[in-house]
């Protein structure tokens, strides 16, 4: 397995070259044009002569060819340095620096429950198959299949920062963000959260999870729908396989039966599902940060992305890219771990 | 031979009727069904698929899924009523004291773990001995039946053997504990001939080793005459004639047994073709009226689409489920 990990992990150079290959060639579609737009403001755009813009365009090599253009870029992440963000108004590389760890934060947050609560319920349902606890979990799961994300989410604003007043949007309340601005407050791991325990500030903790508990719900809910159904209907499957009637009549208990031979046997689909799921949730997280207005890599990459600011967008690519590839390594070792059967080579 | 008469049974099975609630109607999977089962014996219960004969066994070991329901009888082992214990105490009952094993080792056996843990499972849980002896037990289990290098064995997953070592090890399973009896529900069906041949085999000697009685399901003539002393032949959730099984093959006094044996191949008589019983099992939502075989058999009358016959004694312990039995005393099985 460690050979399969070794050879897996040596292609994620050459899958990260391919994607931001492709993405880079998008931009250009784009022409030289609509790429000087993000370096310079509209207002000033409007007034430039022709004369001008041809300058510009030298400046910035954005006459250069394509993959001229592209070497220079991968030379320069190559040497540490990811050009400089228009959006951030700071070198790329600091500006996913800083970002990363709102998102890394509340996606951690929102992997576990989902993953733990969305298996514990589809199993609860397909054990109590067809009871009143099963069709309750069910209709829970219809809401959130039924919502997409953004709607969820302004609901969720609408309900509990408009109406209730308790789920405020944004990462922190200002008096917090003094805090956690000023000197005394150590910068362990950067999440804001932990950090705040390691400080000993209960109260900025508190503020900084009322923050998360509304992104985590909206990015979640969607997510539990859909690994309790299938963790459900596995289940189910499983339930009514032979080797859980063999297991039975060796008088286990059923709780064993069920803990034992049913679970690690249904969790084979739902690591394949589960995994990718987790992989996709940064994906929610773009659309989270934008309506509970946080600050965070999903917003930047949306700004970056709306503004056509190329440099951060090839970064966020290259940050995203890179999940995406270990995740689905994860996914592929853990499933070798689950089921025998499966050989990694 | 087992002399029946002097024995006091280990199991008796009186009037079970286990019906499936489905959302098409009630299926009356076993409708009445009685049998002895004596100490060290082998019982055949013979029939088509559908005829109720798994649902028995399932019956017995308490192990039927949530639509089946046992609406009526006694099942008695040991002097007491099985139907009457509680889930906790049937566990210790399943396994230890009836164990049994199924048709499909492929299926039956769990994937994701090893042939040795799913072994010593059922030897930690009855007879609470610590993982390192059961580790032991298990090992000598597989050599005794019959799995070549069993310590190596032990740490295999189930795909990683052979359909006839997977029965094997099944056997083994169900073994583990000494059952009093061992219910065997089609345990050659899937295998290969030459395997089913050492598998029977190997159930006889193990049988005759731990003393146990043994109930063997199938739907072959073949395995039935090669182990079994007594026989049940079942038709559409009854049984249509129950006795020794030498008896049986020689004097069938049911059409339908008469028709299961007409259809076996032999060498040592004459046959043109191979008779077979016209018709499929009936529709188990919709059993006919009177004696349920009546479409499908040559001897039927009026009486028989009406009025529906009881299992009486033709001969000495012989029962047979039919009117007319004294029709076949001329026939001889061809």
């Amino acid at each position: 397995m460690t050979a399969y990990i070794i050879r897996r992990l040596l292609l994620l150079p050459l899958i990260l070259f391919g994607i931001t290959l492709i993405i880079f060639g998008m931009m250009q579609l784009l022409g030289p044009d609509r790429l000087l737009a993000a370096y310079v403001d509209p207002d000033t755009f409007n007034k430039l002569t022709d004369e001008e813009l041809e300058a510009l365009k030298e400046k910035y090599g954005l006459n250069d060819p394509m993959i001229e253009r592209y070497t220079k870029w991968l030379n320069g992440v190559l040497h540490g340095d990811m050009g400089w963000s228009v959006v951030g108004k700071m070198p790329v590389k600091d500006a996913l620096l800083q970002r990363i760890p709102y998102t890394a934060e509340l996606a951690l947050y929102a992997v576990f429950p989902v993953v733990g609560i969305g298996i514990w319920l589809g199993m609860i349902a397909a054990v109590h198959r067809d009871k009143f606890i099963d069709h309750a979990i069910r209709i829970f799961a219809v809401i959130g299949w039924s919502f997409p994300d953004f709607v969820f989410g302004l609901f969720v604003l609408m309900v509990f920062y408009s109406w209730l007043g308790w789920l405020p949007p944004g990462n922190l309340s200002l008096w917090a963000e003094d805090v956690v601005k000023s000197p005394s407050f150590h910068h362990i791991t950067h999440l804001l959260t932990v950090d705040a325990l390691l400080n000993g500030r209960i109260d900025v903790f508190w503020d900084a999870l009322r923050h998360l508990i509304g992104p985590i719900t909206t990015i979640s809910w969607l997510w539990w729908a859909y690994l309790l159904r299938i963790t459900r209907s596995s289940m189910l499957e499983v339930l009514n396989k032979e080797y859980i009637r063999t297991a039975r009549a060796k008088g286990l208990d059923r709780r064993v039966v069920i803990n034992k031979h049913a679970r690690r046997n249904a969790m084979i689909p739902v690591t394949t599902v589960g995994g990718a799921m987790v992989i996709n949730l940064f994906a929610g997280t773009v659309i989270v940060e934008v309506i509970f207005n946080r600050t965070g890599l999903g917003r930047f990459t949306a700004s970056a992305a709306t503004q056509l600011d190329y440099a951060a967008i090839m970064g966020s690519a290259l940050f995203y890219s890179t999940i995406l590839v270990l995740g689905n390594l994860i996914i592929d070792v853990l499933y070798a771990v689950i089921d025998p059967r499966i050989r990694l080579g | 031979m087992i002399d029946v008469e002097n024995r006091e049974p280990i199991l008796r099975v009186k009037d079970l009727k286990t019906y499936f609630y489905t959302e098409d109607g009630v299926v009356k999977a076993v409708d009445g069904v009685s049998f002895e089962l004596y100490p060290g014996e082998t019982l055949g219960i013979v029939g088509e698929s559908g005829s109720g004969k798994s649902v028995t066994s399932l019956s017995i070991m308490r192990l039927l899924d949530e639509r089946g329901r046992i609406v009526s009888g006694e099942i008695i082992f040991k002097g007491k009523d099985l139907l009457k214990l509680s889930e906790g105490e049937m566990r210790k009952i399943r396994g230890n004291e009836i164990a049994m094993i199924f048709q499909e080792p492929m299926v039956a056996l769990n994937p994701v773990y090893t042939i040795g843990d799913q072994i010593m499972e059922a030897i930690i849980l009855h007879q609470g001995v610590d993982e390192k002896k059961a580790r032991e037990m298990a090992i000598d289990l597989l050599r005794k039946v019959g799995i070549p290098e069993p310590e190596k064995r032990v740490d295999q997953y189930p795909h990683q053997l052979s359909g006839g070592m997977r029965q094997r090890a099944m056997i083994a399973m169900a073994l583990s504990c000494r059952p009093s009896i061992l219910i065997a529900d089609e345990p050659t069906t899937a295998l290969d001939v030459t395997i089913q041949a050492q598998i029977l085999d190997l159930m006889k000697e193990l049988q005759n080793e731990y003393g146990m009685a043994l109930i063997m399901i199938t739907h072959d003539m073949g395995v039935i005459a090669e182990v079994a002393d007594r026989v049940a032949v079942m038709y559409a959730g009854h049984l249509v004639e129950y006795g020794e099984v030498h008896e049986i093959f020689k004097r069938p006094r049911h059409p339908y047994t008469y028709g299961l044996l007409s259809s076996i191949p032999r060498l040592d008589v004459e046959q043109e073709k191979l008779k077979s019983i016209p018709g499929t099992v009936p529709d188990p939502l919709n059993f006919p009226t009177g004696c349920r075989f009546h479409p499908r058999c040559e001897f039927a009358e009026e009486r028989c689409k009406v009025e529906e016959p009881e299992m009486v004694e033709v001969l000495p312990n012989h029962y047979s489920r039919c009117f007319f039995w004294k029709k076949l005393e001329d026939l001889e099985v061809k």
